[in-house]
Order: structure tokens, then sequence, then C-alpha cells
């Protein structure tokens, strides 16, 4: 925490330092780094799986012991809270048993995995021969990433359990057994995902919480665009999931097997083939696996150009937009590259793909959350934009920075969620900014200010929260990482970074704090009406008489409980230092160690070491790091540089100074320029901005775009299609249907009933056998 | 000899469950009669534990694993058939008793109803423990004797009598006349080699090909067993049959006697086939199998399609699948894995089949509706019509059923199917498997109606209602339930299918004391001392 | 019968060794081997053309001791006894058969008052 004391000073220094050196960052990145430096093989850091306890299998079955109470739930009618509570003690039991699952591994050495076979599920030859066999068990595979995101998925399960158990009361008796159903199924599903051993599991999970969103996303299924959302997301994620299978099939047509253990070492020789600049000798069959892994990831991670289902996905339930749309499934992406990122460093392509999709995701959903009055949508287009840090953090060579910043970013994504939900459902489902201001300041609303603003930090990248290291360590990796247009990328992800700060405190400006002044949802929200189903009765309507009620104990509980973890968890960033952090630490021991990284991507290795030592001893740190250049040290600019200093130090202050200037400007025309409740400063930008805005607030017309180019063209595809089918294929089918029918009645009066007609059929045929045997034998 | 014994205690259990029964159902005491149930259902759990603990690969066996699956599967699904048929017989009569009729041991027919079940599944079992003809001949015959009985006997009411009485006359006579055929083939078989053991049997074919007695014999024998499992040109009797019985009787006609030939017809092939040293059939009895599998499966398709009665329609379906079985008879063993071994898929399939039709059968022996003031079974489609929401378990078991016979993926009978295709696809029986893919698709338009109809179609106003015997709905829900879950836990059983199917081959032309047999060499010699035993 | 001649020297050949009396010859088989099958088609046409149904269980005992003078026969030509138990078992069975194909018939008789087989055919189709 030296870091502190010298920020400033350095901040100047960095920015006056980098006009000198500018011409060293360039050289920087080209020099390759002595090949034994990062001649790790991926086999190597990882020891062979040994066989786990049984009781791990109990995490993913826990929630399945949920679904079947809350059915029971269900089919008995019960008019209580009950289904909340147990799926609250499932899943905090699940939760309890990933905690020592956890104990389990560490108290193991560092690099131990654990496999747990619930039960043999696949097991098919078809010739006694090599590849002849497919095998797939029911196991789970716990190493380190396996435990980094179980913690998070069965632990914020939890507590936003906890917390939908007060946010859906008014369900209760008709919708509420349902919604808790799918929420234990989705955490199953998760478990499935996270913990399979092997990518067929990864698959049943996978489609798992696609269901489950499906079915949340729809949970008001009365309300048709709650409908239209989730059959927007099914079928956006199909795109996905064809990838992903197609993916999974070369897979195991290229290498005989599913399971992850078995597979790193055949990708191995691949991964070597790469590193030694050979990389045109990879079949282009196995350099095509990752490409197809990543249009799955982009799918569920709602990446360009699939991310379209995310925003609309907002119709659900918040605290499924919270848990599912926030927090865990749409990290599943990132945990399918990060596991599977050995089969990543096969291909030159994969990996800049992946970032320059991350990349130009992340931007373009920053510029649509600045044009969104909708919270809970801005919310979702952050969700996005982060997502696409992340996928970037993928891309440069930073699996630990991505996987913090999934961490991070489960956090305060799901309290920014959960705050919001706290907003719309005290304010009878008011979501727009314009009409809701000073809600901080509300009797009863202290929490949720104070845990917005808390989230809002971290989203912005406010210094010194988890949010912020987190985020930094994915620019700095992009600035160092040479690659096909990194430097950009970077750049990209700075620019956006300060939109990310603008957009943000935004919302946090108008919303919670300034004068005092609602209008509660014009139409009443479903959630707060009568489970969608029923006549909308608008109980509390009417402006004037309507009084907002402020969160419950349970509410105000998780909102606490989860603001304090946003904070906590940038503290993960300062134990395990030699591994930046302890999340560092977890991705280091797994497969989505990137020391195989491929000579395509040359990263600067040194970086991370002295960025380590920077990190501990403060102004020392620089000190050193400024020394070791100068000598050189095996390969003068093993690392890159940014600015002509450490990244991972440069960064701390350029993009503490771009998130300050995205905080300031919102403060400026959102908070100090606000007029009424709904109009501020900002709205007298607008007319010089041209029609841009416009544009972004229509979301740069992006699903008019896929109506025109893909929904136009399928459906007079499908006319056609429908036509053809009536005429020629209903044809067939019909031909098909009296043929058999017009054979039978032929052949029906045989059946007349009468014994001696049997008997005479059946003399018959024998003596026709016979005849015919005699007469094949001759 | 005696050694056998050890192969055979499930039987031993049934044959003292069924001497129970008959002895506990004449007792004057109602509640001692109540027993009789138990008493089967005690045997057959019994029996099932036994079986599966078997030993295989006896030395006379000509198929030296069938038994540790074959047993076991008989007594479980039996165990299913007889909750199914649980208060079908005697059931006016014990409630006319328990009302104040004086008891008559001559009228009360339950617990010889329930002797007889366990004689015909005994009977079953002992065809898959047969090792010569001798023994196959009157296993078979066990099995279908107390079905004549069964058949006539499970009728209710005076129309439901009548029409059970007409049911048995067609099956008994034509059975005869069936059995008379495979009599006469095992005649010939034992005629044209000498020796009424099966493994002796292949041996001599091993060591002297065919000879014309010897395949007219295998021939009638073929198709005189073709009755049990009601294979084209012996199927005329199925669907009278079926429509006279009562719903579970004719659940218990589609598993056991097909189950006791289907497993006679495996054990007669083997002789020629496989066993005999050739991976093939002679193309004789091959081609005679071929049109007998494509007769089956066609003809039955065809007629289920025009029923409207649907125990009829699932008579026809019963012949039909019996279609798709051969064709895993014909593929034989293949390399012995079990996507190849056509064997294996016969007997998974069999089992698929019995958890399928007993439910399906199950749900039609739950439901009665009024008709000329006595309560008769369901018939029609249009008394099940919206069943998913008048008696939604029943319904979805219905659904659940007759998707799985479909072969619906990824339901039951669909993995059923596949063996069928991998194996007979394997040994080149393309044009074979094309036809079975079209009877598939032509059986498709029946089953969907049934399903369409129990589904979506709005509640029939016949009146139906539940039989008031909850034992035969927990059957249907069981085989709903047990579809499903060996839809996921099948492979289970694929396992022990694949190890059940282990044939045995018997290499060399020259001289019977060449012979040798693959998986074990002590076998033939074993044999051998046998066949000396009896000579002398 | 190519195959049959050969077996037959071999079954004599062996049996000759062990002291056994002289098999039956080939065209004595041949004789017996007619006759189950003239009994065997006998029954069968019996059974279709007859609407008795007692005519037409005796029909099928007829084709059952059609079997069983074939597995005589057999027997007596290969120097077995195998073919001769098998006939005490068929008769067996036959004898089963027989005691229910009677108390059917007599049910049955009583229903209709007729022993015609036609008479029943309520179920067709």
């Amino acid at each position: 925490m030296t870091t502190l004391t010298h920020i400033i000073p350095s901040l100047v220094a960095s920015v006056t330092g980098s006009l000198v050196q500018d011409g060293h960052a360039d050289a920087a990145g080209e020099v390759g780094h002595a090949a034994e430096q990062v001649s790790h093989a991926v086999s190597q850091g990882i020891t062979p799986p040994v066989d786990g306890p049984l009781w791990i299998a109990l995490i993913p079955l826990l929630p399945i012991l949920g679904v079947v109470l809350t059915t029971l739930c269900a089919i008995f009618k019960v008019k209580s809270k009950l289904p909340a509570f147990l799926t609250v003690g499932c899943l905090a039991a699940s939760f309890g048993l990933t905690v020592a699952m956890y104990q389990h591994l560490s108290g193991m050495g560092p690099g131990s995995t654990v496999v747990v076979t619930a039960f043999e599920w696949f097991d098919l030859s078809w010739g006694a021969g090599e590849g002849q066999r497919f095998q797939a068990d029911f196991a789970f595979y716990v190493d380190t990433l396996t435990c980094l995101w179980m913690l998070f998925v069965t632990g914020l399960g939890t507590l936003i359990a906890l917390y939908a158990s007060e946010y859906m009361a008014q369900d209760v008796g008709k919708g509420y057994s349902r919604f808790f159903m799918a929420f234990n199924l989705f955490v199953f599903s998760m478990a499935c995902l996270v913990m399979g051993e092997n990518l067929l599991v990864l698959f049943l999970g996978w489609e798992g919480v696609g269901l489950c969103s499906y079915l949340l996303i729809g949970y008001f299924y009365k309300k048709p665009a709650a409908v239209e959302a989730a059959k927007k997301a099914f079928i956006v994620n199909r795109i996905g999931d064809l990838g992903l299978l197609l993916g999974i099939f070369l897979t195991f047509v290229k290498f005989g097997t599913v399971s992850y253990p078995e597979l790193w070492p055949l990708v191995e020789p691949y991964i070597q083939m790469v590193k030694s600049g050979h990389a045109g000798d990879v079949p282009l069959t196995v350099s095509l696996i990752p490409i197809l892994l990543m249009v799955g990831a982009f799918g569920k991670s709602a990446q360009l150009p699939l991310y379209v289902w995310l925003p609309d996905a907002m119709e659900g339930p918040t605290p499924v937009s919270a848990l599912i749309h926030a927090a865990t499934m749409v990290t599943a992406g990132v945990y399918l590259i990060a596991r599977m990122y050995p089969m990543f460093l096969v291909s030159e392509y994969a990996l800049p793909i992946v970032g320059w999709i991350g990349a130009l995701t992340a931007l373009l959903a920053a510029t649509i959350g600045m044009a969104q009055f909708d919270i809970k949508r801005i919310m979702a287009y952050s969700t996005v934009s982060q997502l696409g840090y992340m996928f970037c953090g993928l891309a440069v060579l930073s699996s630990t920075g991505a996987a913090f910043h999934v961490f991070t970013h489960a956090f305060f994504k799901a309290t920014l969620f959960l705050c919001c939900g706290a907003v719309m459902h005290g304010f009878a489902g008011q979501l727009d900014l314009r009409k809701l201001s000073g809600v901080a300041f509300m009797k009863g609303w202290g929490i949720v200010g104070i845990a917005m603003l808390v989230g809002c930090l971290n989203l912005a990248g406010f210094p010194f929260t988890a949010g912020f290291f987190s985020k930094d360590m994915i620019l700095a990796e992009s600035f160092v990482t040479a690659g096909p247009g990194y430097g950009a990328i970077g750049w990209i992800l700075l620019i956006t970074a300060g939109l990310t700060a603008y957009y943000t405190f935004r919302v946090f400006f108008r919303v919670f704090v300034g004068p005092k002044a609602f209008e509660p949802g014009d139409e009443l929200h479903e959630d707060h009406g009568d489970d969608g189903h029923g006549d909308e009765s608008r109980p509390e309507a009417g402006a004037t008489k309507f009084h907002p009620h402020a969160p419950g104990l349970a509410v105000n509980l998780v909102l606490g409980i989860l603001a304090l973890a946003s904070i906590v968890a940038a503290g993960a960033y300062f134990v395990d230092k030699e591994d930046h952090g302890w999340v560092g630490r977890l991705v280091h021991e797994s497969s989505a160690n990137y020391t195989g990284s491929a000579a395509f991507l040359e990263h600067g290795d040194g970086a991370h070491r002295l960025e380590a030592g920077a990190t501990g001893d403060g102004e020392a740190g620089a000190v050193e790091h400024g020394e070791a250049g100068a000598a050189g040290h095996g390969a003068a600019a093993a690392h890159g540089s940014f600015l002509g200093m450490d990244p991972h130090k440069a960064m701390y202050y350029v993009s503490s100074v771009v998130g300050l200037i995205g905080i300031g400007a919102a403060f400026y025309l959102h908070y100090l320029g606000r007029t009424t409740a709904a109009r501020s400063k900002a709205d007298d930008l607008l007319p010089a901005l041209g029609p841009i805005p416009r544009w972004a607030q229509h979301k740069w017309y992006v699903d008019e775009f896929y109506n025109a180019v893909i929904v136009v063209p399928l459906r007079v595809l499908a006319h056609v299609f429908h036509a053809i089918d009536r005429l020629l294929v209903d044809g067939v089918v019909n031909l098909a249907g009296v043929l058999p029918r017009f054979v039978g009645s032929r052949i029906r009066p045989w059946q007349n009933g009468v014994m001696h007609g049997y008997a005479v059929g059946m003399v018959g045929g024998l003596a026709l056998l016979i005849a015919a045997v005699v007469l094949l034998s001759m | 000899m005696i050694e056998r014994i050890g192969y055979l205690w499930p039987e031993i259990v049934l044959f003292i469950g069924a001497c129970l029964t008959m002895v506990i159902g004449l007792s004057p005491n109602a509640d001692m009669r109540k027993q009789t149930g138990l008493i089967a259902g005690v045997s057959l759990l019994i029996a099932a534990a036994l079986g599966l603990a078997t030993p295989a690969a006896p030395t006379w066996a000509i198929l030296p694993g069938i038994m540790p699956f074959a047993k076991p599967l008989i007594a479980l699904v039996g165990l299913l058939l007889l909750l199914v048929n649980i208060g079908s017989v005697d059931r006016d009569e014990e409630a006319a008793i328990a009302a104040g009729k004086p008891f008559n041991p001559l009228r009360v027919t339950g617990a010889e109803f329930y002797a007889f079940f366990l004689f015909s599944l005994m009977g079953a079992m002992l065809c898959a423990t047969a090792g010569d003809l001798i023994w196959l001949f009157l296993a078979l015959e066990l099995t279908s004797l107390p079905t004549y009985v069964m058949v006539v006997l499970s009728g209710r009411g005076k129309k439901g009598f009548d029409r059970s009485q007409e049911a048995g006359v067609k099956y008994f006579f034509l059975g005869a006349l069936g059995a008379g055929i495979f009599l006469y083939g095992f005649a010939l078989l034992y005629g044209g080699t000498g020796t009424t053991q099966f493994v002796e049997i292949a041996q001599h074919f091993a060591a002297h090909g065919m000879n014309p007695i010897a395949t007219v014999g295998l021939v009638l024998a073929l198709v005189g067993v073709s009755f049990k499992i009601a294979a084209v040109p012996m199927h005329f009797y199925t669907a009278d049959v079926y429509q006279g019985s009562s719903g579970g009787v004719a659940a218990f006609l589609a598993f056991v006697p097909k189950t006791a030939g289907m497993i006679s017809i495996l054990l007669l092939v083997s002789t020629v086939g496989w066993a005999a040293g050739q991976g093939s059939l002679p193309p004789a009895i091959e081609s005679l199998l071929w049109a007998l599998a494509v007769l089956t499966m066609t003809v039955g398709n065809v007629l289920a399609l025009l029923q409207s009665s649907l125990k009829r329609m699932l008579a026809y379906s019963s012949i039909a699948h019996s279609g798709y079985m051969l064709v895993g008879v014909i593929a034989g063993p293949g390399d012995g894995s079990f996507v190849s071994s056509g064997i294996a898929a016969v007997l998974f399939y069999l089992l698929c089949y019995g958890v399928m039709s007993t439910g399906v059968f199950a749900v039609l022996a739950s439901l009665e509706r009024k008709s000329g003031g006595e309560a008769v079974e369901v018939e029609s489609l249009d008394d099940i019509k919206g069943l998913c929401r008048s008696h939604p378990w029943l319904g979805w078991s219905m659904v659940i059923c007759m998707l799985s016979l479909l072969g619906f993926p990824p339901i039951l009978g669909f993995f059923g199917k596949v063996p069928l295709f991998t194996s007979a696809l394997g040994a080149g029986h393309v044009v074979l498997v094309v036809i079975l893919a079209l009877n598939s698709a032509i059986a498709a338009f029946y089953y969907l109606r049934v399903v369409a109809g129990v589904m979506i179609d709005p509640e029939s106003d016949s009146g139906v209602r539940d039989t008031g015997v909850p034992a035969r709905v927990i059957a249907a829900v069981i085989s709903g339930v047990l579809v499903l879950g060996l839809s996921v836990f099948g492979n289970v059983f694929m396992g022990s299918g694949e190890k059940a199917a282990e044939v045995r081959r018997f290499v060399g032309q020259s001289d019977e004391h060449d012979t040798d047999s693959v998986p074990l060499d002590e076998h033939s010699e074993a044999a051998e001392d046998e066949h000396h035993a009896v000579s002398h | 019968m190519l195959g049959m001649s050969d077996m037959m020297h071999m079954a004599s050949a062996t049996l000759a060794q062990a002291g056994y009396p002289e098999a039956m010859s080939t065209p004595a088989l041949a004789h017996y081997l007619f006759l189950s099958a003239v009994l065997f088609v006998i029954g069968i046409v019996g059974f279709v053309t007859r609407r008795n149904l007692i005519i037409m269980f005796l029909c099928t005992e007829l084709m059952f001791q059609a079997a069983g003078l074939a597995l005589i026969a057999f027997s007596r030509f290969h120097l077995h006894h195998t073919g001769q138990t098998f006939v005490i078992f068929v008769l067996t069975i036959a004898a089963a058969e027989a005691a229910l194909a009677l108390a059917l018939v007599v049910l049955l008789f009583r229903k209709k008052d007729s022993l015609s087989g036609e008479e029943w055919r309520e179920m067709q189709g």
C-alpha cells in the first residue's frame, strides 16, 4: 500500500517521462524474450489429477436437491417463503462445501488437480482401434480455476437467493417456487459447466444455464416483451452453441477425447510447434478448434456480434439479471477460454480475434450505455463492455487479469444490479434516470445509496478499488503484449475506461444524489403486480399517493455484504504477490496458465516479476525497474513498456486520470449542471454532437441492421421453403402415408377372425418359406 | 447333469413360489388368499437376485453369457407384469365373497392365475438355460401352456369373458399348430446332426457343413418358434388374442413368450451361424430370416396403421418390434462390441421393449369405462383422449412409453434401436437397415396419433375412470420412470448385454475331434465327454 | 441326402468297434421318414380343412406323433437313446396339451352349443 504515497508525483513523472522515452516503446515490444524463460510446458505446470473425495460431487448435487424440494413446493402449492429458504439453505451448504473443496485443494500443494467421478456416463466403442471409443464420465475436474469460479458462483448464488426471497415476495404462492426451482437449476448447471471434467459435462452445463436463463428471462411470461427477450436470448445463444458444439466434435475427432486431463498432453506438441515458429505446420482442423470454441464463448458472454440478447434479457426479474446476466453465466465464455487456454495457443489467429472482438465490444457497448436512460439497461451494456475487457485480458496473455476482473466484476456488478433492483422494486418499476433523483437521501435508502456508490466506484475504476486493479492488469498487458494491433486495443480499452466512468456516475449522480424527486413507474411493473399473469389492478398507482417502499432487511443485508465484498475483493490483489494476487495464483496453478505462451504473441514476462516487486516495495520497485531496464537483464526489454514506464505502474496513473476525468465529467454535467430531475447540462451539449447521441441511444441501429440483414431475408426464405414444403415434401409425405395404408388395407382381409383362415396363412407361409429355402440351397 | 442345478436356482424359486400360491390360494380365509400376489412378487424378486448371480460360461451353453442377463430381465419385467395383473382375475368373485357369498374353492381362480404366471416366466427362463433341443422344447411348452389358460381366465364381465374365450381358442389351437411345426423341426435337426446338444450340433456343422435334413429341420424350427415372437407368417393370432385378453395378460403375451421365442431363435441360429465357424449365417438361413424380418415389420406396421382399437394396434406394433429384433439376429455377433453385436442389440431391445410395452398396457389396464351396465376395459383411442389432463400420471406414462416405442430420441426405445441399426450396418445389410428405417417412419404415424390424442385433444366424455387397483397405476408410472431412467443409465445394461451376447465359435472342418471352442478349450472336451456319456 | 450316407458310414465304423449291433440302413430310415412326413402333412391338412375343434386338436396330436416317429427312427439310425428320450417328453407334453384342449373344448361347447371353430370370429381386422 506504499504506492498510495507517491501516486501523484509519479503520475506527473510518468506523463513527462513518456514524452522522452516514447521511442523505446515499440522497440521493447519487438524484442523476444529468451525461450527458456517461458518454456514451461503447459503439461508441466499442471500435475496429473488424482481422485478426489466423493463429497465434492455434493456441490452440484445440493442445488439439484433444491430443484426437487422447490418442485415439491410447487406441487403442494406452498404459500410461504419456504422455497426461498430451502434454496438459500441448499446453496449456502454448497458454498460451504466449495470452501472446503478449496481448502482440500490448497492442502495438496500448488498445481494439484482433483478428479471426482460421479458415474460413468458415455462409453461407446465401435471397434477395437485407437480413437474408436468415446468415453465421457460424469466427472468433476477441480483445480484452482474451478475453485475460483465456484466460490463466487455459489457464494453470490446464496446471497442473491436471499435477496430474491424479499424481492419476489409478491409472487409467493404463484411463481415463487417456479422462480427458485429455475434458480437452483441454474446453479446446478453452472456447477456442471465449471466443474465438468470434460467438454461434454461442460456442454451439459452450458445448455443448462442457457435453458435456465431462458426460463428466468421469460419468468413474467404474460408480458410479451419478456417472452420476446427470452426467445431472443435463446436463439442468439444457439448460434454460439453451434460453434461450441462443432468445436467439441472437432476436438474429439482430432484428439480422440474430450476429457481435460487427457487433452492437455495431446495439445502440447502443437503448442511447441507454434512456439518454435512453425505455426503453419499445425493442421487447419486443429487450429480451427479454438475459433469454434470462441464462437460459443461470444454467444454466451454477449460479445460482438452476438451481444444483442443481453440488454433485452433485463426483462427478467432483477436478481436474475444480477446473478445470471451479470455475475456468473455471462462469464462462462471467459471460463471456457481460460479452461481451454492451451487450445487457444495452437492458433495464431484465435487470441487476436478474441482481443479485437473484446475491445470493439467494450467500446461499442460503452457508447450505447452512455446514451441510455433505463438504468438497468445501462448496467446491462456495462456488463457487455466489461466482458469485452475480460476477453481482451485473455487475448493479451493476461488470463490472470481476465479472471481477476471476472472475480471483482461479479461482486460489484451484482451490487449495482441489486441496487437498481431495489430502486425498481421501491418505485413501482421506475427505471428511467430522468424520473428519479436523490434516492440515496430518502428515508431507508441509505444502504442502497452507499452500496451503489461502492459499485460505481469499482466499475468506474476509481483508484484503489478492486475494479481499478483488475482493469489495470488487463490494460497494462494489452500495451506490453505484442500482437496484431495490440497497442490499438490498449488505447481502445483506455478510452472505454473513461466512457465507463462517465456513464456509471451519470447514473449515480442523477438517480442517487441531487434533489429528491421521483415519478413512480407509470406502468406498474409486473413483478410488483400480479406475477404478470393476473389483471393489472394497479394497486398503488397514482403518483400523488405513491410512497416508495424502502428495501427491507434481506435486501439491505445482501447489499451490505456485497458492497463490503466489492471493497474487500481488492485485497485479493495484495496477497500472493509473486503471482499477481490471489486470483493470479489460482490461475497460474490451473490450465489457464499462459506459460506455454506461443511465439506469435511476445509477452513481457519480465514485467510481471518486476511489477510484483513494484507492488510490494512501492517506490523502490519503480526505481529497480528503471535500473533493470537499463542494465539489460537478459533482454533489455524482456517486457514491453507503456509510455516508457513499467506498464502496470504507468497504468495506475493513466487509468486513474482517465477514470477521474470520466467521473469529473459526469459530476460536472449531471450533478453541478442539474436543473431538474429530468434535465441537466448534458442535454444542452447534445445538439453539438449532431446525430451521434441519437444513434447511440438507438444502440447504433444494430438490432435494426440484424433485422434487415438476417431476419427479413430468413423470413422470406422461410416462406419460399414453406411453399416448397407444402407442394413437394408434403406430397411425398402424404404418399408415404397413403402407401402403407393402401398395403395395409389390401392385407387386412387376411385377418378375418376365422381360425382356419389363420391356419391356412401360417401353413401356406411355411410352405412358401421352405420352398424358397430349398430353391436357394440348390 | 446334476451340476446344472447350479444354474437353475431362479427357476427353482419360481417353482416353489408357484406351488405355494396354488396351495395358499385355496385357503377359505380371504386374507390368506390375498397373500398370493405377495408371494409371487417375493419369489420373483429372489429369482431376479439369484439370476444375477448365475455363473456364466457353462460348458454346455451355446451362448454362455446369456443367463445372467436374461433371467433377471425376465424376473424384473415379470415383477412389473405382476403389478399390472394384480386383481385382474377373481376381482368380482372376491368382492362377492366379501359381500357374503359362500367360499367355493372351484370358483376361485386367482391363485391359479399367479401360479400359471410364475410357471410361464419359469419357462422363459428355462429357455435361456437350454443346452439341448429337448430342454428347449419343454421350456417353450412350459412358457406357452400356462398363457393359454391365462388368456381364458383374464376376461372380466360377460362380454369380456366371451372375448377371452375366443382369444383362448384361437391362441391355443394355432399355438398347438406352431408347436407341432417346431417340434418336427427339432426332430429333423436331431436326425440331421445326430445329437440334441446345441454345442454338438454346432460342432457337427463346423465339421461337416449343413445337410438337407438339418436345413429343413432348422427352417421348420425357426418358423415354428416365430409363433412365440409373433413373426409373419405365424402372426395371425396376435391381434385377436391381445384384444380378447385383459390389458395385463396382453402385456404378458407381448413380453414373455416373445422373450422365450427370441432367446430360442438366438440359440438355434447360433448353432448354425457364428458358432459353426462362419462369420455369418448360411445363405439359405440368412435369406429366410431376412424375409421373416422384412415381412414381419412391414406387415405389423401397415396393419397397425389401420387399427382403431388400441390393443389391436399394440398387437401389430408388437409384431413390428419382433421384426426389428430379427434384424439384430441377422446381423450376428459382429466383433463382440456392443455396437456391432446384433445379439447384444436383441437382448438390450428385449429389455427396452419389455419396459415400454408393459407401460403402455399398464395404462390401458388401469382404465375402464361403463358399457351396458358393466365395467369394460378401455379400447379405442377416443377413450383415452386428453388423458394427460384427466389422469396426468397415466397420461404422461403413456406419452413417454409411446414415444419410446416409436424410437423417439433421446428416449429408451431410440437407444434400443440404434444398436440394431449399427450392428446391421456393420454386417453389411444396408437394404435391411433402409427397410428398418422406413418402417420406423411408418410407425410414427400411429404412435404419434396416440401421443397427440393423449396430450393435446380435449378430454373424452366416455366416462373413463380409474379401475381402482393402485398397483396398475404404479406399474404404469414405474414403467414411465424406468423408460426415462434407462434412457440415461441404460449404458449399464448395454455393458451386461454385451457380455451376455458372447458367442462360442467352433472352428475346424475335418473332424469332430479337432473342433475347438475359441473362448475356452476345455469346453469342447467336456462336451465330448457328455456326448459319450449320452451315447453309452 | 448326400451328407447322410457319409454320416452313416462314419457312425457304423465307430459303433462296430464299440460292439454295437448294426445300425438302421439309409433306405429303411427313408421309409420311416416318409411315413412320418405323411403323418405330419395329414395333420396339417386336417387342421386346416376340418371345422370340429376336437378333430383339429387330434390333427395337432398327429403332427406331434409324426415328430415322435421321426425321432425314434433317427434314434435307431444314430444308435442313440437321445431320440427316444425326446419322445417320452413329447408324449408327456402331448398329454398336457390334451388335458388343456379338452377342458377348453368343454367350456366352448357350453357357450355356443357347437364344436365348430368358425363360431369364434367376433374379433377381426
